[in-house]
């Protein structure tokens, strides 16, 4: 008999994912992603300067503040027909890139490693034994015996001592757990030093944002950024040295520890690249722009149609007609007003809540379509388009990893193997070192550029007598970011934000297809369907972000999860 | 000298959830601290809070509450009320907040030894700028508990000669003066 399955983090303030599934013989056989967040954020926007208006964005979110920043300045930038001096793209680009790898070890070690990694096993390890199998793996020199014992003799402490704190309420011991002993150390102790790292990288954001959480640098028609060589005050040598060093241990770790780990948990649960597909419908908007019209790109962009990699098709810029002309929001089965379809310039963000109804409304999440398609959108998307349009640098990373894992598990992996859960976990960790990788170059491009003289920083906007609209995107951590603005009389006449997570996290449409969340969920076997580890597996290899729009402390602990199993 | 971080968390777009951050820009425009500490809008972090608290000996965090409350209620939290409660599953990897980040910094060994939270209890959390009145009405408040506690981990401020307009960008100029002085 089919038993339905609600994990649910019951928060009293809107803003949380909630997973509704039914299990029948021990595997999933139909999902529904809901989400309690109450978009009309955007309704602050109205009547806003557009110069302002990424002031405001970059506080939808604590997690993706820089994002939201610089998807809203290129949105009023594309309205205008703003190009943007080199300098400013560069220094941008920094910030995205450094704030990306940020995000993707946070990701990875802090958000979703112990989804994998079992810590009971962690005392039963041999220190000296993992040293031995991390050399076998990777150069990396904090590979010791002495750093392992050390995180070892960590989790015993908190074992002994009763209060497992953070640890508390993991899926521990759970049989679809199944490194050995050593791996979890190994792993663990990564998990340990990613802090260390991930801080490094938002140093860097900080550096030329100013300021971190929220940077203060951005400006629509460039940067803020004073440019003196000399000057300690301003963005000089000195400066761009303290980058430099940040970037090369973040770069070391990027492609010594993390890649190595994803690809070393791959080789060691292959099932995994069989479960967690859905939605094969991919986008992605081409980033890391080369030049100041925004014509030439570092990172790829286009999309996947039903899984076919033969058939993908580039987008040439990052406001790409075909992708402005082809974004609809569907309301069917979110607690909005309205009927058809509306493309995000037209679009109205008006609540009709009618409580939870799996047949009707059930999310505050609109369902995006591209070309009337849910879409999964985040690095998986990222490095199949670049895959299949045969973009070298995609190439060469994606061919690093899955070297790395026929190495250690003796698997081959095959493009068609990365619609997968592991595949969005490997590409995350491909798409990181390829952004490892530039961050090095478009470090040197802005060095190089400055050391010509060019100091401009900034080019100023001028605003048309009559009303003009605007797509800003990014090819943000979590996929495909779209901020679209209307504008007249130099104030803001309509704005939305059409988020990753809401690509992914997508209700079903009008037709009744199934968001990429949703979909990703069906047969995924589950070892005990009352502790669903196997669910948040595929949820969290999306990187779901839709939380953080409200923080409220709640002293009674209602912030608790549950998982409650019908 | 004594490394203390005051800081603001939430939303300013939601309403009462901008409390925090209201609450730090009018401390850092009406005082001068001691060299050491610091006074911060943190805006909604997630698990980078970790960064923010490590190395302070002590922090004093400002935050709306959701209690039984009337709004606009001041209560102090200390450690032990913080981390009473740990969540379980992790649903959303990105709401972790507040008490996953202390946890964590405890498991890290780099959590401060005091850890402080001011909450006001909120009326409103609708998508919007302004304060609630009741809420507004507490800042005063607010900032006295914030000073005390600061005062008890022995570190002090003095008033401004010349205070600075409360930087405050995202309210909108009718909002309600948050102190009559």
């Amino acid at each position: 008999m089919a038993k339905r399955i609600t994990i649910d983090p019951i928060t009293r303030i809107e803003g949380h994912l909630r997973i509704d599934v039914e299990v029948d013989n021990n595997a999933v056989s139909n999902a529904w992603a809901s989400c309690t967040m109450w978009r009309g954020i955007e309704k602050i926007l109205r009547a806003r300067d557009p110069r302002d208006a990424w002031l405001f964005t970059q506080r939808f979110c604590g997690v993706c503040t820089t994002v939201h920043a610089m998807a809203s300045v290129r949105a009023v930038e594309d309205a205008l027909k703003l190009e943007i001096p080199l300098n400013a793209q560069y220094i941008r680009n920094l910030i995205l890139i450094a704030h990306a790898l940020h995000d993707h070890i946070v990701h990875f070690y802090q958000l979703s490693a112990l989804d994998w990694v079992d810590i009971l096993q962690i005392p039963k390890a041999d220190p000296t034994a993992t040293e031995k199998l991390a050399e076998s793996l990777s150069p990396w020199t904090r590979n010791s015996r002495n750093e392992f014992k050390a995180a070892q003799d960590r989790v015993k402490a908190v074992a002994s001592s009763g209060q497992l704190g953070i640890f508390m309420n993991g899926y521990w011991g759970h049989p679809a757990m199944r490194l050995s002993p050593e791996v979890n150390l190994l792993a663990f102790t990564h998990y340990m030093q990613a802090l260390e790292y991930q801080r490094k990288a938002l140093q860097v954001v900080g550096i030329l944002g100013s300021k971190t959480p929220h940077i203060q640098n951005l400006t629509v028609g460039g940067v803020a950024n004073a440019i003196d060589l000399d000057s300690p005050s301003a963005l000089g040598m000195a400066g761009l040295e303290n980058i430099r060093v940040l970037l090369d241990e973040v770069v070391r770790f990027i492609n010594e520890v993390y890649v190595v780990d994803v690809c070393a948990v791959a080789a060691m649960y292959p099932d995994w690249f069989k479960i967690g597909s859905g939605v094969k419908n991919y986008l992605a908007v081409p980033d890391l722009p080369l030049d100041s019209a925004g014509t030439s790109y570092d990172l790829p962009g286009g999309y996947i149609m039903n899984g076919n990699l033969a058939g993908v098709h580039p987008f040439k810029t990052a406001a790409d007609k075909e992708f402005r002309d082809s974004v609809s929001e569907d309301v069917t089965h979110a607690y909005y007003q309205g009927g058809k379809p509306l493309h995000p310039w037209a679009g109205e963000t008006e609540p009709d809540f009618t409580g939870w109804n799996e047949d009707q409304k059930y999310s505050w999440v609109k369902a995006p379509r591209f070309k009337g398609e849910p879409m999964q959108v985040g690095p998986l998307a990222q490095v199949l388009v670049g895959f299949a349009q045969g973009h070298p640098l995609t190439l060469k990373h994606a061919t690093l990893a899955i070297n790395k894992i026929e190495t250690i598990g003796g698997i081959h992996v095959t493009p068609d193997m990365l619609h997968s859960t592991l595949g969005r976990h490997g590409a995350r960790a491909i798409r990181a070192s390829m952004l490892a990788e530039l961050a090095q170059k478009h470090l040197q491009l802005l060095i190089d550029n400055i050391s010509k003289g060019d100091y401009t920083v900034h080019n100023q906007p001028v605003f048309p007598g009559h009303e003009v609209e605007g797509v800003g995107t990014h090819e943000a951590p979590r996929g495909t970011l779209s901020h679209w603005i209307v504008i007249k009389d130099e104030k803001i006449k309509n704005y939305q934000a059409v988020v990753p997570s809401t690509w992914n996290a997508s209700p079903r449409d009008h037709s009744g297809a199934h968001g990429p969340y949703e979909a990703s969920l069906l047969h995924t076997p589950l070892a005990r369907p009352e502790e669903p580890l196997e669910v948040l597996r595929t949820v969290h290899s999306f990187d779901p972000c839709m939380a953080c729009a409200c923080h409220t402390f709640d002293p009674s602990g209602h912030q608790i999860a549950k998982v409650k199993v019908l | 000298m004594k490394k203390v971080l005051i800081g603001g968390i939430g939303n300013v777009l939601l309403g009462d959830d901008g409390v925090g951050p209201y609450v730090a820009r009018l401390l850092a425009a009406r005082y001068e601290f001691d060299e050491g500490v610091e006074v911060a809008d943190l805006g909604t972090p997630a698990l980078d809070l970790i960064d923010q608290i490590s190395a302070k000996d002590a922090v004093i965090l400002i935050d709306s509450i959701e209690t039984d409350a009337a709004p606009g209620t001041v209560v102090l939290y200390r450690k032990a009320d913080i981390v009473r409660h740990c969540p379980t599953v992790r649903m959303d990897p990105h709401s972790p907040a507040l008490v996953d980040t202390i946890l964590s910094a405890d498991f890290f060994g780099i959590a401060p030894a005091d850890v402080l939270l001011v909450g006001i209890q909120a009326a409103s959390f609708e998508a919007g700028c302004s304060l609630s009145r009741s809420v507004a009405a507490s800042l005063d408040k607010a900032v006295t508990e914030v000073l005390n506690e600061l005062e008890r981990l022995g570190a002090k401020h003095r008033s401004r000669e010349d205070p600075a307009d409360i930087d405050t960008w995202w309210t909108p100029k009718d909002n309600l003066s948050p102190l009559s002085a």
